[in-house]
């Protein structure tokens, strides 16, 4: 019974209550916004909640993280900049919904659609922790490898018009990301001696570039367009699409509870994988992906919400972090004077299950400021251009800056912003990059380490894969979606098609 | 039908083109970007080929490699697709590609860059956000400095106060003025 | 608006007419985090930091500026002014940048203000390893060369270091090295079972020691530790280890050569109380830290010879890119 009470501690306590309301409630606006981070935030509330007690402090960064995640997808849907990396294949489906003056209902389904994705990631929390961390410990570096090179297949459901034209910018991507001093042995790689490119080229700078100042550039050739008028009547969803639904947000939800689980992996690349998962399991969208489809709203909002629960996962089992926020909570935890690790959840059971009630919390609120204030939102996205395009500018230089305190990721986040105009221009998609970008150093560290472990010898590297059955797995996922994308399946397909169809008319 | 339908429709079809619509012809300047790119692509593999030549499987220089050397592939057949293209009537890289308006934008942004540091925050923004907006909403000075300054201090505000982001301060003494600000609050410091 | 400007004008004016130390701080000071959040170096300058604050009677605010293992952060100060408003909150590692060719910089540009607390480097085994001891180790790496993995992170890095010392001082030892990002990931894939044996900080361990998800063999140290009382030392185990021991990564707060005596007193001077707070002193219990608050003369002296012992072990490992005799490091007196 004292788990109870330690789950009901917050709903108990108006203080905790209104900590955590606060902190979703700033959590949706700090994740809308490029460049400020839900990161960030926490980490300055270090310092800020120093001298509190340990529950509100960390009511408040629950809070934060629970409404940052979701937030991203704000500014994704209204500008088609996505306020976080996780929300960059929300943008995807909600940016075209907005500019059919259906930003309210997409804002709507995302929001209950968090909400689903939010609470399956809890409940996974709350009862099966200690499993999937020990599922998720057992990865090796063979199997984040195999992860990354999954992850990079989806450059397929990322292309749009050209699949070419995609593989070439997630190389492009994966490229990026290896710029600077190689952290394992020190060698610079594509630095040219450069101190600019020594320190390697920031994610986020090239997202913000890439989706912030190269949409604003293209907006300028629609200065004189009036702007949309959004429909802001249906807000909430009708139960009839919730529950069309549900089988697939079931289905994403576990992806990000899995991958928001496994330490490096994090709500981003979660939400991409659920991307194409729903892009690949649908059959019959109302609209096409990538056009407005519901799915692709559906799919990256549960998975980047339950990653959180996740991520939650490995932090309270083992001590380790499941990602960038769950890392600075631990410093936190260490600060207030308890000690995170395999032995938390034996000494302190009361602040695994105190966690538990605050997550839930601020997952109710994160609905109920999700559904309110959608109007003023929407109001953005009605300001005449000529004043939001240099107020996104501005915004993103800011937010660039911001993420690491450096002018050179701004002159890197103008540099992208520019190329990513012309790439956008001449029909090169901008998600393969990211999605290059974010699985760069996952693809090349565990490559590296996972060959190193096997003395540079394929026949053992291959022996370890065929031997362990989650390396197995991996490995014909792998190849079965490699296979699916390729010309060749696709004409057997066809084919296979064309004599279904001359079977039934006969 | 209503006019602002009409306009939603327009702007529907303005923003399928930009974005993905398969294309049978090429567009102002897309040879020159894509061949541009294999010329890019073909450097870096060079360079990737210097970071530690085919010294081991697990050496720095492999992933580069491999994942340049895709570059160069698709960056050929993209080229080679494209300058096949028949270039597109009714397209003029002067007004769809680069309109005069938008190198205006990229060179206020080019000089955001170089004034940041220099001249500080503050003044490299206001400068910035006025010049922007006069030139793209056309309005009078008054509406103008009105939205500028006021977003600037709404963005100062939440950014530098709230997050502690220190922008370079160039020529504006912000330490001072902030301190100053702190001491006019009782018990802050 | 306009009264606040003027204000801090005239304020500006009347504050560098006067700057004296008595005045110091007049304005807020920028504290430079050479390493991400999260990390170890961020916690505990976030969590000594307040107590400076209030003793101060100042504002400090606290950025991370990452990359270049810690230089850029490093370069950044160095190349602000010398005028006690910008602090490098660093760890140890510039002190290898100059052998490691990452930079031309390190903390003889530097004044230190408090190094406040040291590591204690522990050797761990995963928990399922087929070997319970350092005797035992050893004993299994000669018998199975080239198959035990230990795991790294990059050159100059704590396992790095110890893994030099475990070489010099028992002869070169055939195993896999398996880079990892920091000790924390490295730690995580120890108990995941991907490497066998990590040299780690003993605060980033202890946890999954008391747990049972790792076997400690080894403390390098010349006395039993308070947190592992029962786990023999390194000198015990083998008295080669007294040439480079008491080592460890430490933490420490720094401003830029040049700056005012006065000034760096008085930071010092915030700095060592409020590292004495009773929390952060536990704070640093807990995470396996050993308290040093050395300033001034005690200070640099420190500094010198961590440099020196750390950079001839890596030079004689043939680990480094430049000998340090260049940059004038004395060698480690035998």
């Amino acid at each position: 019974m004292d788990a109870l009470s330690a789950f009901f501690t917050v709903f108990a306590n108006p203080e905790l209550l209104a900590l955590v309301a606060v902190g979703t409630f700033a959590g949706v606006y700090i994740g809308a916004i490029p460049g400020l981070s839900v990161t960030m935030a926490v980490s300055i509330l270090i310092s800020f909640t120093f001298s509190w007690d340990v529950y509100p402090a960390i009511a408040l960064m629950i809070g934060i993280f629970m409404g940052g995640v979701y937030g991203g997808s704000r500014t994704a849907i209204l500008l088609n900049i996505p306020g976080a990396p996780s929300a960059i294949a929300t943008a995807m489906d909600g940016y075209p919904m907005a500019q059919r003056g259906e930003a309210g209902e997409a804002i709507g389904i995302t929001t209950v659609m968090s909400f689903f994705g939010g609470f399956i990631g809890i409940a996974v929390l709350a009862l099966a922790a200690p499993t999937v961390s020990d599922f998720a410990l057992g990865f090796q570096p063979r199997d984040y490898m195999l992860l990354a090179v999954l992850g990079i297949l989806l450059v397929g459901s990322l292309s749009g018009e050209s699949l070419v034209k995609g593989i070439f910018s997630g190389a492009l991507g994966i490229l990026i990301g290896l710029v600077g001093m190689d952290p394992l042995t020190f060698t610079g790689r594509f630095t040219y001696d450069l101190p600019l490119l020594q320190s390697g080229i920031s994610f986020i700078a090239v997202m913000i570039g890439m989706f912030g100042v190269s949409e604003a550039l293209a907006q300028i050739h629609h200065l004189d367009t009036p702007a949309i008028k959004q429909k802001i009547n249906r807000i909430v969803p009708s139960f009839g699409t919730i529950r069309k639904h549900l089988p697939l947000s079931l289905q994403t939800s576990t992806i990000g509870v899995i991958i928001g689980a496994l330490p490096g992996t994090g709500g981003d690349i979660a939400a991409l994988m659920a991307y194409d998962h729903a892009k690949r399991v649908t059959r019959k969208p109302e609209r096409p992906f990538g056009k407005g489809a519901i799915e692709g709203l559906v799919a990256p909002e549960t998975a980047n919400n339950a990653a959180v629960g996740g991520a939650f996962i490995p932090m309270m089992t083992l001590g380790i972090p499941g990602d960038a926020v769950t890392a600075i909570m631990i410093g936190a935890l260490f600060i207030h004077g308890l000690n995170p690790g395999p032995m938390l959840m034996i000494d302190q059971p009361d602040m695994f299950w105190f966690i538990v009630g605050a997550l839930v919390v601020a997952n109710f609120f994160m609905l109920i400021f999700g559904l309110t204030g959608i109007k003023l939102f929407t109001k953005i996205v009605e300001m005449p251009r000529a004043v939001l395009i240099p107020l996104i500018m501005l915004l993103s230089i800011v937010g660039a800056y911001a993420v690491n305190n450096s002018i050179t990721d701004v002159y890197w986040m103008l540099a992208f912003g520019v190329l990513g105009y012309f790439m956008r221009l001449y029909g090169y998609p901008l998600g393969p990059i990211i999605l290059g970008v974010i699985l760069s150093r996952l693809l090349d560290d565990n490559w590296r380490r996972a060959i190193i472990s096997e003395r540079e010898d394929l026949g053992r590297f291959f022996w370890g894969i065929v031997t362990s059955p989650l390396s197995l797995t991996l490995f014909i996922a792998v190849i079965l979606i490699f296979v699916s994308q390729t010309p060749l399946w696709t004409r057997i397909k066809a084919r296979h098609a064309a004599r279904k169809e001359k079977a039934t008319d006969q | 039908m209503t006019p602002d339908n009409h306009d939603i429709e327009a702007l529907q079809d303005e923003v399928d083109d930009l974005h993905e619509h398969p294309r049978d012809t090429r567009r102002p300047g897309e040879a020159a970007f894509t061949l541009l790119l294999v010329a890019f692509s073909l450097f870096l593999v060079w360079s990737a080929f210097g970071i530690s030549g085919f010294e081991a499987l697990s050496a720095p220089g492999t992933v580069p490699m491999a994942t340049t050397l895709i570059m160069v592939i698709t960056g050929g057949i993209i080229a080679w697709r494209t300058v096949r293209l028949p270039q597109s009537v009714g397209e003029a890289f002067g007004r769809d590609i680069l309109p005069p308006l938008l190198i205006v934008m990229a060179l206020l942004l080019l000089g955001y860059a170089l004034l940041l540091r220099p001249l500080g925050f503050l003044p490299t923004s206001a400068l910035f956000l006025i010049l922007a907006i006069k030139l793209l909403w056309r309005q009078g000075w008054m509406r103008t400095l009105l939205v500028s300054l006021g977003a600037l201090v709404l963005i100062y505000f939440v950014f530098r106060i709230v997050f502690t982001v220190l922008m370079p301060a160039g020529i504006v003494p912000e330490g001072e003025m902030l301190q100053w600000v702190r001491n006019l609050i009782p018990g802050g410091n | 608006m306009k009264h606040v400007i003027l204000g801090a004008v005239s304020a500006l004016a009347l504050s560098s007419a006067a700057t004296f130390a008595q005045d110091y701080p007049t304005k807020e000071i920028q504290g430079i985090i050479q390493w991400g959040a999260g990390g170890s170096t961020d916690t505990v300058m976030r969590a000594v930091t307040p107590h400076a604050e209030e003793v101060l009677g100042g504002t400090i605010v606290m950025q991370n500026v990452t990359g270049g293992v810690g230089a850029i952060a490093l370069n950044q100060v160095e190349a602000g002014q010398a005028d006690g408003y910008t602090l490098l909150m660093g760890a140890e590692n510039p002190l290898l940048y100059k052998v490691m060719g990452l930079g031309q910089k390190d903390y003889s540009d530097f004044t230190p203000v408090d190094i406040l607390a040291r590591g204690t480097p522990v050797l761990v085994a995963r928990a399922d390893a087929p070997f319970d001891d350092y005797a035992g180790m050893l004993a299994y790496i000669a018998e199975n060369p080239g198959e035990v993995r230990f795991g790294s992170t990059g050159p100059g890095g704590l396992p790095s270091v110890v893994t030099a010392m475990i070489n010099a001082v028992e002869g070169e030892q055939d195993v896999i090295s398996v880079p990892y990002d920091g000790d924390g990931p490295a730690l995580t894939a120890l108990q995941g079972g991907a490497i066998d044996v990590m040299p780690a900080v003993l605060g980033a361990a202890i946890e999954g020691i008391r747990a049972g998800a790792m076997k400690p063999l080894l403390v390098f140290e010349t006395e039993a530790v308070d947190a592992l009382p029962d786990v023999p030392v390194a000198t015990a185990a083998n008295e080669g280890y007294n040439k480079y021991l008491p080592w460890g990564p430490f933490f420490g707060i720094f401003v830029k050569k040049g700056t005012p005596d006065d000034v760096v007193e008085k930071l010092s001077a915030a700095y060592t109380e409020a590292a004495e707070q009773p929390d952060f002193t536990e704070l640093m219990d807990n995470r396996g830290f050993t308290l040093l608050n050395l300033t001034g003369e005690e200070a640099q002296s420190f500094l010198e010879d961590w440099q020196s012992t750390t950079a001839w072990l890596m030079q004689d490992a043939g680990q480094t890119k430049a000998s340090p005799e260049e940059f004038g490091i004395a060698k480690p007196a035998e």
